[in-house]
C-alpha cells in the first residue's frame, strides 16, 4: 500500500493520462450526441470495453488532441479546475455547456489492483450518461460549433501564454461573451468519486435556444 | 406480482434517466427475465395510456426471414417506429418482446450494450440465474477439472487458430458484403458466416461476447420438430461425422453454441451427449419469449455451410476413431500440422536439389584447397603431408545446408564427373563448409542444442 503525494509527478501523469483519454472520448461523444457535426463522420470504436462514437475527420481529431495535449500539464499539476465543452450557436453565443469539474485529492493511495478497473467502471458510467443526456436537454439550433474552455486555479495560465505547448496552437483568455450564458439551467449528469480523482459532470443549458 | 415494480421502473426511467433493459431489470430486481419483460411491457402500456412523458422503447424481434430465397433466422433489436415495418418483412415471427425502455431517443445501439455490461459483470457467477435458457448438466467445473481443461486447451489452441483463417477466408469470399462489425475471437469465426443485411431497417444487432461463457446458449425455442436438427448439430460438435446440415439447422444461435461447445472440446463425448439430450428436452420447455441470443446472424446458402462443415469434419474426423479421449486432443493438431508441413519440406527439397544440380552443371570450378594426404612411403612409414590440391567444387556446396541435404537426397542430378571424386568433394566440402563458417569459440562446446 503506497501513499503518494501530489508532488509525485509520476502519479500525476497517470491521472492526467487517464483523464485526458476520457475527455477525448467524452468530447467526441458530446459532438455526436448533440449533433454538432453530422453523424456520418463518426465511427463506432471501443473504449473501456463499450462501444463509443469517435469521429474520423482528421482535422477535428487533431484539434481535439492538441487541445487536450495543452490541458494535460494543467491537470498534472492539479491546476485545472474545470474543463468546459461549450456549444455555441451561429452568433457565438453559448447554448450549452458541458462542465467537467475535476478535483484531485492531495493524498493518493494506490491500495489495490482493482483501483483502475473501478475507475474504468466509473468512466463507463459517465459515457453512458452522456449518451442519454439528450433526454433532458432541448435540441440545439442548427449550425452550432464548439470550443473547449479551461478554468484554472490561480493564474496558472500565465505560464501557458508564455510557453506555447504546441506550436501555432495558442490559448487565449476567453471572451466574456463566450463564457457568460443567459439564463442557464443546470442539469447535473454524473458524479464520480474515486481514490484517483473526483469528477462531476453537469450541463448548463440556455433556457431559450433558438 | 405487486404493483411496486411499476414505481420502480418509473423511478429508473424518469428520475434517474436510465436505460432500462429487461436483462438489467431482472438482475436488479431479482426476477426471472420473462417476468422482467412483462413488467416492462405493462409499464409501457400504463404510461402510454396516461400519455405522460415521452418514452422510447426498443424491441427484440426474432423469426424466420427469407431473403432472395435464402431462409435465415434473424434476431434483431429494433426501434419502436421500425417495429411494424420489420415484423412485416419476416415470414415467421418467433418472438417479440420489449428490449428496453428509456426516455432518450437513442441514436445508436452502443448504450444498450453498456447498460448490461456492468450488471452482467457484477453477477458473473450467476448471471444466468434468472435466465430462461438453462442446461442442468452444465455445472461449473471444480478447480482440478479447470486446471486440466486449461492445459488441454493450450495444447489444442493451435487447432482453432488454424480453423479461423480457413473459415473466414472461405466464407468471406462467398458473402456479398463484408460484415460491418468487428470480428472478435470466436464470434468472429461465425460472424463471418452471416453478412448483415437490412441494417437500415433495424438497429444494429449486437455481437456481444458476454463473459457468461459458462452458460451454454441453447438456441431459441423452436417447435419440437426442430429438435432433431439441433441434436445433429450437437452431435457434429462432438466429433461425429454428420450428414450435411439441413436448412432448418441454420439457426442463429448455433454459432454461439459452437463457441460455447468449442471451449469445451475437452469434455467427454458422453457428457455432450447428455447435454444434447438435455438441450433437446429443454427446447419444448423453453417459453416463446425467452431471452435467446442477441447476435444478429444471417446464414448464407447451404453450400457454404457444407464447405465449412466439411472443413470442420476434416479436422475433427482424425481423432474421431479414437473416441473423444482427452489424450487424443493434443494429437489432433499434429496430424494437421504434419500434413501441412510435409508438402513444404518436399517443396523446399525439390528446388534445393534442383538448384544443386543446376549449379553443379553450370558452375563447376576448381580451387586450391589445403589438404593433408596420408600415404605410405618407401620405407613403409605412414606419412601425412599437407599440400595444396586443386579440387573441383560447385557454388552450392558452399552452403552447408545444401551440403547436408545433398547426401540425404537419394538421387540428385549428378554432374558429368567422377562419382568418387564427387563423393569425396561433397564430404570434404561439407567439412570445409562447416569450418569455413564462423570460427568456433570455446563456448560453442557449452552451447545448448
Amino acid at each position: 500500500m503506497t501513499t503518494l503525494t501530489r508532488q509525485d509527478l509520476n502519479f500525476g501523469q497517470v491521472v492526467a493520462d487517464i483523464l485526458c483519454e476520457f475527455l477525448e472520448v467524452a468530447i467526441h461523444l458530446i459532438l455526436y450526441v448533440r449533433e454538432v457535426y453530422p453523424s456520418g463522420i463518426f465511427q463506432k470504436r471501443k473504449k473501456y470495453n463499450v462501444p463509443v462514437q469517435m469521429s474520423c475527420h482528421p482535422e477535428l481529431n487533431q484539434y481535439i488532441q492538441d487541445t487536450l495535449h495543452c490541458i494535460k500539464p494543467l491537470i498534472e499539476k492539479n491546476d485545472a479546475e474545470k474543463v468546459v465543452v461549450v456549444i455555441m450557436d451561429k452568433e457565438r453565443h453559448p447554448v450549452e455547456r458541458f462542465v467537467f469539474e475535476i478535483s484531485q485529492p492531495p493524498l493518493l493511495s494506490i491500495s489495490s489492483d482493482t483501483l483502475l478497473s473501478h475507475v474504468e467502471q466509473l468512466l463507463r458510467a459517465f459515457i453512458l450518461k452522456i449518451s442519454v443526456c439528450d433526454a433532458v436537454l432541448n435540441n440545439n439550433p442548427p449550425g452550432c460549433s464548439f470550443s473547449v474552455l479551461v478554468h484554472t486555479r490561480d493564474a496558472a495560465t500565465r505560464n501557458m501564454e508564455k510557453v506555447q505547448v504546441i506550436k501555432d496552437f495558442p490559448w487565449i483568455v476567453a471572451d466574456e461573451q463566450e463564457v457568460h450564458m443567459q439564463e442557464p439551467r443546470l442539469i447535473p449528469l454524473k458524479t464520480m468519486t474515486s481514490d484517483l480523482v473526483k469528477m462531476q459532470l453537469y450541463v448548463e443549458e440556455r433556457a431559450q435556444k433558438t | 406480482m405487486d404493483e411496486l415494480y411499476l414505481d420502480n421502473i418509473d423511478e429508473y426511467v424518469n428520475d434517474h434517466n436510465k436505460i432500462v433493459t429487461y436483462k438489467w431489470l431482472s438482475l436488479t430486481l431479482g426476477v426471472h427475465v420473462n417476468t422482467a419483460k412483462q413488467m416492462l411491457y405493462h409499464y409501457l402500456d400504463h404510461k402510454r395510456k396516461e400519455s405522460s412523458a415521452q418514452l422510447h422503447a426498443t424491441y427484440l424481434v426474432s423469426g424466420k426471414f427469407v431473403d432472395n430465397g435464402q431462409a435465415s433466422h434473424k434476431v434483431s433489436v429494433v426501434r419502436e417506429e421500425q417495429l411494424e415495418d420489420f415484423k412485416a418483412k419476416m415470414s415467421l415471427i418467433v418472438s417479440v418482446h420489449v428490449y428496453s425502455v428509456q426516455k432518450a431517443l437513442l441514436k445508436d445501439s452502443g448504450p444498450l450494450y453498456s447498460v448490461d455490461y456492468d450488471a452482467v459483470k457484477d453477477n458473473l457467477r450467476n448471471c444466468s440465474k434468472f435466465s430462461a435458457i438453462s442446461c442442468p448438466s452444465a455445472v461449473p467445473m471444480s478447480s482440478v477439472e479447470l486446471q486440466q481443461a486449461r492445459e488441454i486447451q493450450r495444447a489444442s489452441a493451435p487447432e482453432p487458430e488454424h480453423k479461423k483463417p480457413g473459415m473466414n477466408g472461405n466464407v468471406v469470399n462467398g458473402t456479398s458484403k463484408p460484415p460491418a462489425k468487428p470480428q472478435k475471437g470466436i464470434m468472429g469465426m461465425f460472424a463471418s458466416k452471416p453478412a448483415p443485411k437490412n441494417q437500415d431497417s433495424s438497429k444494429d444487432g449486437k455481437s456481444e461476447q458476454k463473459e457468461d461463457a459458462p452458460v451454454v446458449d441453447v438456441p431459441k425455442s423452436k417447435p419440437a420438430a426442430k429438435v432433431n436438427p439441433m441434436m445433429n448439430f450437437f452431435g457434429n460438435q462432438t466429433k461425429k461425422p454428420e450428414k450435411p446440415v439441413k436448412e432448418e439447422k441454420e439457426e442463429a444461435a448455433q454459432s454461439s453454441t459452437t463457441a460455447a461447445v468449442e471451449e469445451r472440446q475437452q469434455h467427454q463425448s458422453s457428457q455432450s451427449q447428455k447435454r444434447q439430450e438435455a438441450a433437446a428436452v429443454e427446447q419444448p420447455k423453453v417459453s416463446k419469449k425467452d431471452s435467446g441470443s442477441k447476435t444478429k446472424r444471417i446464414e448464407d446458402s447451404d453450400s457454404e455451410e457444407e464447405q465449412m462443415e466439411k472443413k470442420k469434419r476434416r479436422r475433427i474426423r482424425k481423432p474421431e476413431p479414437d473416441s473423444s479421449d482427452e489424450d487424443v486432443i493434443p494429437d489432433s493438431p499434429q496430424p494437421v500440422e504434419k500434413k501441412e508441413r510435409s508438402p513444404s519440406p518436399k517443396k523446399a527439397a525439390e528446388p534445393v536439389s534442383h538448384s544443386h544440380g543446376n549449379s553443379e552443371a553450370k558452375t563447376r570450378k576448381r580451387r586450391r584447397v589445403l589438404k593433408s594426404r596420408t600415404f605410405v612411403d618407401e620405407e613403409g612409414c605412414i606419412v601425412t603431408e599437407k599440400g595444396y590440391e586443386s579440387e573441383s567444387y560447385s557454388e552450392s556446396e558452399d552452403n552447408s545446408k545444401t551440403a547436408k541435404q545433398a547426401p540425404k537426397d537419394p538421387a540428385p542430378a549428378k554432374p558429368p564427373s567422377h562419382k568418387q571424386e564427387e563423393k569425396k568433394s561433397q564430404k570434404k566440402s561439407a567439412l570445409s563448409a562447416n569450418k569455413g563458417g564462423k570460427q568456433a569459440s570455446i563456448m560453442g562446446f557449452f552451447q545448448k542444442k
